[in-house]
């Protein structure tokens, strides 16, 4: 009964913590342009995550090695250094854009500007990572997040759903009046939306602190394999709202408030409420994971202590790392960038880095010397081939779609 | 590795992670030291951690300036750490030695950062 507890919880807090807030603007822009035309995308992309993630699961459990560790060695010194420092600005963005999300939320429910509420969020944020005991957190954060299925009740209760949604998500082309490169731009920041690289980096970390064993592996792949795909859903949620309510009036977001108004239209005050507290919640437990992240690939390039087990000052440079990186993402956002350009930016920069996050995966976990009997088979494989594949051409094709579509314009 | 007491060691040893007795990270293999015996065969003495090690290694523009930046904040001439093959363990997925890392030297940077920064700010020596 406790195991069943545990790998329940486990699933709950995979569910709520797959959504940032990179999914929560990708799917809602594209919703109110495209409708469901681009739902395809956000499955395409979940079972990517799911594909490599559990590839990252399983180099730990068996080889108790963080995958950032081991791609050092098997690119080598000067390709890995370049990795480094292309992870370390990626996850620094989607820092900024975390607490970005974070303080937006709090602008929400309090009419506070947002600016000043990012000293404070920026400074809770460090203090927990800081101090307090970031599991139970973890854990907290991850099951308010599953307030987000007020979006799911919320496509059931706003006019249009049904037969119009099933035709939208049916016909994967771009709608009237837009075209295809508008519509590839949408797919690449969807597509990088739910492969964002610090998923990897936290997922590989937090199992070597937790002493992940082969006994855990079938734990690890219910919560990969249920989790993720039920947090996909809420994605999808998000994006059906704004299809039903934002892309019949031909009107483009740009506020986080937009995001949730349809659960205020759907459900009234107390939606409105549910919807705020849950961008909260995702936007502060990703930025508690993305601000990890950032200290894990600095720390596990140069083979530096890291985590959250050691006292701070038997591990110096992580917290220093760490802190840094907390205060430059604050000072992002406050040369007043607008949060939502900065995720939008984020994901297309996701999307280019993402054939260093991934390619280093797929080679380790193919490698016996880490993994025995437990190396890729072929179905992994092949999976992890053909989305390399997607994941190149994304990479390729995200900066000159930016440029030709100005950034989705 | 390929036999007993020989291994690839471009493939094998540099760029692991080293860990202490207690499984405490020590820092990566950023580069070897050999010794010639009588008959002039090389055999490896010691592995070698810092960045300015790492940075001579990988060589190049940014290899220089990471090299050149350490030498230029380091306060001693004490050099990079020196980890004697006698203390190595085992070689897996990663190097365990056989001793703490307390009895090693401590990285410069490390021991800076904690006593101007980290070790100033309220709570730094509890864990979670």
């Amino acid at each position: 009964m406790k195991k069943f507890f545990a790998v329940t919880l486990g699933i709950l807090t995979a569910i709520g913590g797959f959504v940032d807030v990179g999914d929560l603007v990708a799917s809602s822009l594209s919703g109110a342009r495209f409708g469901l035309a681009l739902a395809w995308v956000v499955v395409v992309g979940v079972v990517g995550i799911c594909a490599y993630a559990e590839m990252c699961g399983r180099v730990v459990a068996i080889s108790n090695r963080p995958v950032f560790d081991l791609v050092r060695e098997r690119l080598g010194a000067r390709v890995s250094l370049l990795n480094l420092v292309a992870s370390y600005l990626v996850n620094l963005l989607t820092l900024g854009a975390e607490l970005g999300g974070v303080a937006l939320a709090l602008q929400l429910a309090t009419s506070v500007s947002y600016l000043l509420w990012v000293p404070v969020a920026a400074f809770v944020l460090w203090v927990v990572l800081w101090r307090v005991k970031f599991e139970t957190l973890e854990r907290v954060f991850g099951l308010l997040g599953l307030t987000l299925v007020i979006f799911a009740v919320a496509v059931f209760r706003l006019p249009g759903h049904g037969p119009e949604l099933w035709h939208q998500a049916l016909s994967p082309v771009p709608t009237h009046g837009e075209n295809w490169n508008t519509y590839g731009y949408f797919a690449i920041s969807l597509f990088a939306s739910a492969m964002t690289p610090y998923e990897v980096f936290f997922f590989s970390s937090g199992g070597v602190e937790e002493k992940w064993g082969p006994r855990e592996l079938s734990e690890m792949r219910s919560n990969v394999f249920v989790g993720f795909p039920l947090g996909g859903g809420l994605a999808l949620a998000l994006m059906a709202v704004a299809a039903q309510v934002y892309h019949p009036l031909n009107v483009k977001l740009d506020t986080l408030g937009q995001v949730a108004l349809p659960a205020a239209l759907a459900v009234g005050k107390l939606g409105l409420a549910i919807a705020i507290l849950a961008l909260f919640a995702v936007t502060f437990g990703a930025a508690m994971e993305t601000g990890l992240s950032s200290a894990y690939v600095v720390a596990q390039h140069f083979g530096w202590a890291w985590g959250k087990l050691v006292p701070p000052r038997r591990a110096a440079r992580f917290h220093t790392v760490l802190l840094v990186s907390v205060l430059v993402g604050a000072a992002v956002l406050l040369t007043t960038i607008n949060p939502i350009q900065l995720t939008e930016y984020m994901l297309v920069f996701s999307a280019v880095v993402l054939p260093l996050t991934y390619l280093p995966i797929l080679v380790v976990a193919n490698d016996r010397r880490y993994l025995q009997d437990h190396v890729n088979g072929k179905l992994a494989n092949t999976v992890g081939v053909v989305y390399l594949v997607v994941i190149v051409v994304a990479a390729v094709a995200a900066v000159p779609l930016m440029i030709v579509t100005g950034a989705g314009g | 590795m390929i036999g007993d007491d020989r291994m690839d060691v471009g493939y094998e040893l540099l760029d692991l992670q080293i860990l202490d007795r207690d499984g405490m990270e020590v820092g990566k293999v950023d580069d070897v030291e050999f010794h010639l015996d009588e008959d002039g065969v090389p055999y490896l003495t010691a592995l070698l951690v810092g960045p300015d090690v790492f940075g001579h290694r990988i060589g190049g523009w940014l290899g220089r300036v990471i090299a050149a930046t350490t030498r230029r904040l380091r306060t001693n001439r004490s050099g990079p750490v020196r980890i004697p093959y006698d203390l190595i363990g085992s070689v897996r997925s990663a190097v365990t030695l056989t001793v703490s890392r307390d009895l090693l030297p401590e990285p410069e940077l490390e021991h800076w950062l904690r006593e101007h920064l980290i070790a100033r700010i309220p709570g730094s020596g509890h864990a979670q």
